[in-house]
């Protein structure tokens, strides 16, 4: 696809155009992943979002060491590894590093980066039920943020400014919604592998170029013909899928099709536009906040796992893979229940894969999911 | 003459006692597969462990025994159950409790099974393996905590509760295990929410949003209870409740500043037994209490007036984190080793409430108090009331044993250490431990960095006063 090569194109000149942008006196404002940040926000105040996205490989896990015990989520460590470097390029273009404290592991990167570097950090509270009052934090929590953008970048952010960005920010939501609803029917639109790197991009590259680029793949996809194939179909759900994670394509190289994914980080959530009625702030926290199918961190996780059963039907899926990194409490005392629940409302199996990132489990991995795949496609030897 | 009445006499129960309880501690005894058998080994572990010489020990373990055969018994007994969380904020389990009456069980289960068949009979593995195949196995950073209540309900020990209340405010682990027992047994349960989202270095400070969040939930904790239980929890339960424990607390504070004597007069297994009931029983803390730390301060006094200690005069004064639950070696190899755990988390209590600020609701006032406990505020928080503490009391060292699979103290592993150091000066071991269960964190192997911390802190010792 053209396009792809258009967008590697863009992330290989992205430091640098953040740079330039910065020597501008464009403003960088990075946050962690989890959906909970609108970037509305910062693009309204006329600075750039990035969200630290990047992980899944060993060296950076291993740099956290000195600073945090291993008892917490790789993706976590890895962050605090990356940020605590010095060396990582996008930390070192942030002028801010904004921590919506979604989970105790999401919370380790805050305490540990602002100890342990200059990098300022804002953290702000997400709470993990969906209740008036719980409603009312974390729209205070979105008041404080837009006074801390305002004073970093020296602009004020107004109500039309705020819903020019979520118009944008919409239009990308509507187009990463029209890729993934064309993949519910037979025969593939777009891999999963294509679909993951095109919102994966999406966390660090420039908005209009990103929507520009969509709206260019959803042409290019909806005109031309469905690859037919009998690859497995696969719901990839789970904790965190980073950019730079491995497991889908360890999936499709096994025979699979990953034909819908659910995570609660690295995934942008983009079932939910947001309002463009009434106070923009308060649009923002119904959408971000109330709308959005929780993740398991959420008490109970009743939304999320009806909301998979949902997607298991209707992307016709043949088996369900949940991919956990380990020491993540919430999604691994789910995998425990949740599968009986798969099977008795979809009559689907479900195969849980955990990792460290670890290289040395990519063969394991890949071995189980072979299996996998040769059984929910009725294999028998 | 029955197979463990020599065990209820050595754990302070007498003639009378014995009888009366009898029945109750047969039906315990099967509940948690102790036998005859068991009875030598265990015997000879509550001698060993214990300072038996001392009558208020003595009344700890009955006190604790009582606990567990209350929790056991609670539904054959046709009480109302609320089991709560741990670590929980003072006052919310009192304050049920108070309004539900002494025909109620409420507590903190898994507290009182690693203090009875942990601490005082060896036997939480068959309960923590029947968990680990119960959605919490083994490798997993699982709290073992909840292993323990999740093991003891399937395997029947405790009953299965009205009402659960999470601790959602602080950790994230106690209340997906609670979900999972939900999705198990079908009780009902309430998460109390909350967010630990203050900046690093707010502390003591915090945005006034946080109160009014907890206080709402804590204010739904109270209209769950009404819901599913038909008693309403008032501002006057707790005024009544705290001021029947004022002696109480009034005990516990005086046992926490006698062990700050040179030399430490009693083992900290002691001090941590008592602490924890307070923390983890709303029944036999407030029946048996009372008694139990009169006579154990009393004893404690005459052993401070004498100067007699269970580490020579002079040994490196240590402020520990939290003594092991279940396993009082741990803590006996510490103080083998030649430090004096003076002091605990709770040794020098927080700051007194603003006088200027008052609050609405009996939520908002509980939540206030936690904001001003540290651990409940942020790292930050946690860490510094430790550092204010180690410096207030003129400390030689702090052992941050911090929990590792408690994410909220796993993630202060290192910051603590940095943080104590930092701002107090005082020499700081963060060592890895379960301090619920010991099976991978012995005291053997924890012996080493202990043995070396303590040899540090005595050099220190003579460096400094040879420097003076």
């Amino acid at each position: 696809m053209e396009e792809l090569q258009r967008l590697s194109s863009h992330l290989e000149n992205r430091l640098s155009d953040l740079a330039a942008a910065r020597g501008n006196g464009t403003r960088i404002v990075g946050y962690t992943p989890g959906g909970y940040l609108p970037e509305e926000l910062v693009l309204a105040a006329g600075a750039v979002p990035v969200c630290m996205i990047q992980a899944g490989e060993r060296t950076a896990v291993e740099s956290s060491e000195p600073y945090i015990c291993r008892w917490i989520d790789p993706f976590c460590r890895a962050q605090i590894g990356l940020a605590t470097s010095g060396r990582d390029p996008y930390y070192s273009a942030l002028d801010l590093l904004v921590v919506p404290i979604t989970d105790n592991h999401i919370r380790a990167i805050a305490d540990v980066v602002d100890y342990n570097t200059d990098l300022e950090v804002f953290p702000f509270g997400v709470p993990h039920m969906k209740e008036p009052s719980t409603f009312q934090y974390y729209l205070h929590g979105l008041v404080r943020l837009k006074e801390r953008i305002e004073a970093l970048t020296g602009t004020k952010i107004t109500d039309e400014g705020l819903k020019e960005s979520i118009r944008l920010c919409n239009r990308e939501r509507e187009l990463f919604r029209t890729l993934s609803t064309l993949r519910q029917s037979p025969g593939e639109a777009i891999s999963g592998s294509s679909f993951i790197a095109l919102n994966h991009a999406s966390s660090v590259s420039d908005k209009r170029f990103m929507v520009q680029l969509l709206e260019s793949v959803a042409h290019t996809v909806m005109s031309q013909p469905r690859r037919q194939d009998n690859a497995p179909r696969i719901l990839l759900t789970g904790s965190t899928l980073a950019m730079g994670d491995t497991l889908p394509n360890l999936i499709e190289d096994s025979g699979g099709a990953v034909v819908i994914e659910e995570f609660a980080e690295g995934i942008r959530p983009y079932w939910q536009d947001v309002s463009l009625e009434g106070d923009p702030l308060h649009a923002l926290a119904e959408a971000y906040f109330m709308d959005r199918v929780a993740p398991a961190w959420f008490r109970p996780g009743t939304e999320r796992q009806n909301f998979l059963i949902r997607l298991a039907r209707g992307w016709h899926v043949d088996g369900v893979i949940w991919y956990q990194l380990l020491f993540r409490e919430s999604y691994k005392t789910e995998s425990y229940y949740f599968p009986d629940r798969l099977q008795r409302q979809t009559g689907r199996s479900m195969l849980v894969v955990e990792s460290d990132y670890d290289q040395s489990e990519a063969g394991q991995m890949k071995t189980r999911i072979e299996t996998f795949l040769h059984i929910i496609t009725g294999g028998t030897d | 003459m029955a197979f463990y009445d020599r065990l209820l006499e050595l754990c302070g129960f007498e003639g009378d006692d014995i009888e009366q309880q009898r029945p109750r501690m047969e039906q315990v005894f099967t509940t948690i597969h102790i036998g005859p058998d068991d009875m030598p080994r265990v015997e000879e572990r509550v001698r060993r462990q214990h300072d038996l010489s001392l009558t208020g020990v003595r009344r700890l373990l009955r006190a604790w025994l009582l606990e567990l055969a209350d929790l056991v018994l609670a539904r054959d007994e046709g009480k109302r159950i609320v089991y709560y969380g741990y670590p929980s904020i003072q006052g919310p389990g009192m304050a049920i409790k108070a309004a539900l009456g002494e025909h109620s069980y409420v507590g903190c289960p898994d507290v009182v099974l690693c203090h009875s068949v942990g601490l005082i009979f060896d036997a939480l593995t068959p309960i923590l393996e029947t968990a680990e195949n119960r959605g919490l196995p083994a490798g997993h950073g699982l709290c073992s905590l909840q292993q323990v209540r999740n093991g003891a309900l399937a395997r029947g020990i405790i009953p299965v509760p009205d009402l659960v209340v999470g601790s959602s405010y602080y950790c994230d682990m106690g209340s997906k295990a609670d979900e999972l027992l939900h999705e198990i047994y079908g009780h009902p349960a309430v998460y109390i929410d909350g967010s630990m989202d203050s900046r690093w270095g707010e502390f003591p400070g915090y945005d006034p949003e946080r109160i009014t969040l907890m206080g709402t939930q804590l204010g739904k904790l109270f209209s769950t209870v009404e819901d599913v239980l038909g008693v309403r929890v008032t501002r006057d339960c707790m005024r009544e409740t705290m001021a029947t424990n004022r002696a109480l607390f009034s005990g516990l504070g005086r046992l926490t500043f006698q062990m700050m004597a040179d030399p430490v007069p009693i083992s900290a297994v002691v001090s941590g037994m008592a602490l924890n009931l307070a923390a983890a029983s709303t029944g036999r803390f407030m029946r048996e209490g009372p008694e139990t730390l009169e006579i154990l301060c009393s004893e404690v006094q005459e052993r401070v007036d004498a100067g007699v200690g269970i580490v020579e005069k002079g040994a490196p004064r240590v402020l520990n984190f939290a003594v092991s639950f279940s396993d009082p070696e741990i803590t006996h190899m510490m103080e083998r080793a030649g430090l004096a755990l003076a002091a605990s988390f709770v040794t020098v209590p927080p700051a007194k409430r603003d006088p200027s600020l008052s609050f609405e609701t009996l939520g908002e006032e509980l939540a206030e108090a936690a904001m001003r406990s540290g651990a409940y505020h942020s790292t930050y928080g946690f860490a510094k009331r430790f550092a204010q503490a180690a410096r207030a009391l003129q400390m030689d060292g702090v052992i941050w044993g911090y929990q590792y699979n408690c994410r909220p103290q796993a993630l202060g592993s290192h910051l603590f250490k940095q943080v104590i150091e930092e701002e107090a000066g005082v020499p700081t071991l963060s060592l890895e431990m379960d301090i619920y269960e010991s099976r991978s964190y012995s005291a053997e192997a924890l012996k080493t960095r202990v043995e070396a911390f303590a040899e540090m802190l005595r050099a220190r010792k003579v460096l400094n006063q040879g420097g003076r």
